[in-house]
């Protein structure tokens, strides 16, 4: 049921994306860096699945603050002359690394377990034979 | 239903992220054909395409406030007959000035650079702001009332001139193919095309190619620049 809506809002999402027309190049920016900001939370969310405290709460709101957020600050250092938005892929992206670190950590003791079973059992069943 | 709400909820922020990133790939895509090759050529690019937008947006609002100011004329000459004799005497000179957009029967011709040359005589395979000079001049010789070339209005402070390697006419780059379009007797007009003129000079000596079509209803568009005067008095 998650799955299937996932899979359907990302379709419906980017054949509305493709027909829609062309946002100003100045603005395009602030959207890059709030797409890098939702994807962060879109991984930190799995991470906290398969950690078992997953919470659709601050899911939802890390997901859009984060991405309204890191626009704001983008466009305060524009103003300042700072580029902030450099500090927010850094950390956005950094975050990433490490969340697809623990995910992938995750699958491969998943797997290793399996295989070890797997291996008993075989065992098991020779001795028996 | 927790779950189901759950679903939809992950269901609609993904047609945002996925909305969002299409619209970004589509921007990109059509702001840059090609990466650029160095940091700053990137900047460079960056900074043409913004002042570029924001022309675009003041050149609309110009549009919108020259529009208003039509309909603020037309209103205020409503019931009034001498104002509005003024009006169509306004409507006129503009005309002449070359201020409005214009139609009447008259001919389209179409040259382009000679791609086909090598490079010794690259020089002579392209168009320069000469020939189009020449050109513009045995149209009016011939009596063209209105022409532009490539949308480009020739008003009387009209400049062709050569800007590396293109083209500038009334401070707007313009290039191959040139289009240039005149409104006039169509039969004197083709006197362009006899023999010995400049357009079958050029193309006997410089392989560049012309094609002229006749046209009873050619589109000139108006000059988009202000017409202004600092040292000009009455006598």
């Amino acid at each position: 049921m998650i799955f299937i809506a996932i899979l359907v809002g990302c379709i419906i999402g980017a054949l509305l994306g493709m027909n829609a027309p062309v946002i100003p190049y100045t603005m395009s920016g602030y959207l890059a860096i709030s797409i890098i900001a939702a994807l962060d939370s879109v991984f930190g969310g799995i991470t906290s699945v398969l950690k078992g405290n997953f919470d659709l709460k601050i899911f939802v709101s890390g997901f859009f603050g984060n991405a309204i957020l890191s626009i704001a600050l983008t466009y305060l250092g524009e103003r300042l002359n700072v580029d902030i938005y450099l500090a927010a892929i850094v950390v956005f992206v950094g975050r990433m690394f490490t969340n697809l670190a623990i995910i992938r950590r995750y699958y491969i003791d998943k797997w290793t377990n399996k295989l070890a079973k797997k291996n008993e059992n075989d065992k098991q069943d020779n001795i028996t034979k | 239903m927790n779950k189901k709400r759950i679903a939809i909820t992950l269901g609609i922020m993904c047609i945002v992220l996925a909305y969002a990133i299409s619209v970004q790939l589509n921007t990109i895509t059509n702001a840059i054909s090609s990466a650029g090759k160095t940091e700053t050529e990137n900047k460079l690019r960056d900074q043409v395409l913004r002042a570029k937008e924001e022309y675009d947006r003041k050149y609309a609002e110009l549009e919108t406030i020259e529009k208003q100011l039509e309909k603020i004329r037309t209103e205020s000459t409503n019931n009034n007959e001498q104002s509005q004799k003024n009006q169509e005497e306004l409507k006129k000179i503009n005309t002449y000035l070359g201020l409005t957009d214009v139609v009447g029967e008259g001919i389209i011709i179409t040259i382009k650079d000679n791609t086909e040359g090598s490079m010794i005589t690259a020089n002579n395979d392209i168009i320069h702001d000469a020939d189009l000079r020449d050109i513009v001049n045995e149209l009016k010789n011939s009596g063209a009332e209105a022409i532009s070339i490539n949308g480009q209005r020739i008003v009387q402070t009209s400049a062709i001139t050569c800007v590396g390697s293109v083209i500038q006419i009334n401070g707007e780059k313009v290039g191959s193919p040139f289009e240039i379009k005149a409104i006039g007797n169509q039969n004197v007009l083709l006197s362009i095309d006899r023999p010995g003129s400049y357009l079958n000079y050029m193309e006997e000596y410089c392989m560049i190619p012309h094609e002229i079509k006749k046209s009873s209803e050619v589109e000139i568009p108006k000059y988009n620049g202000v017409l202004t005067t600092k040292f000009l008095k009455e006598q």
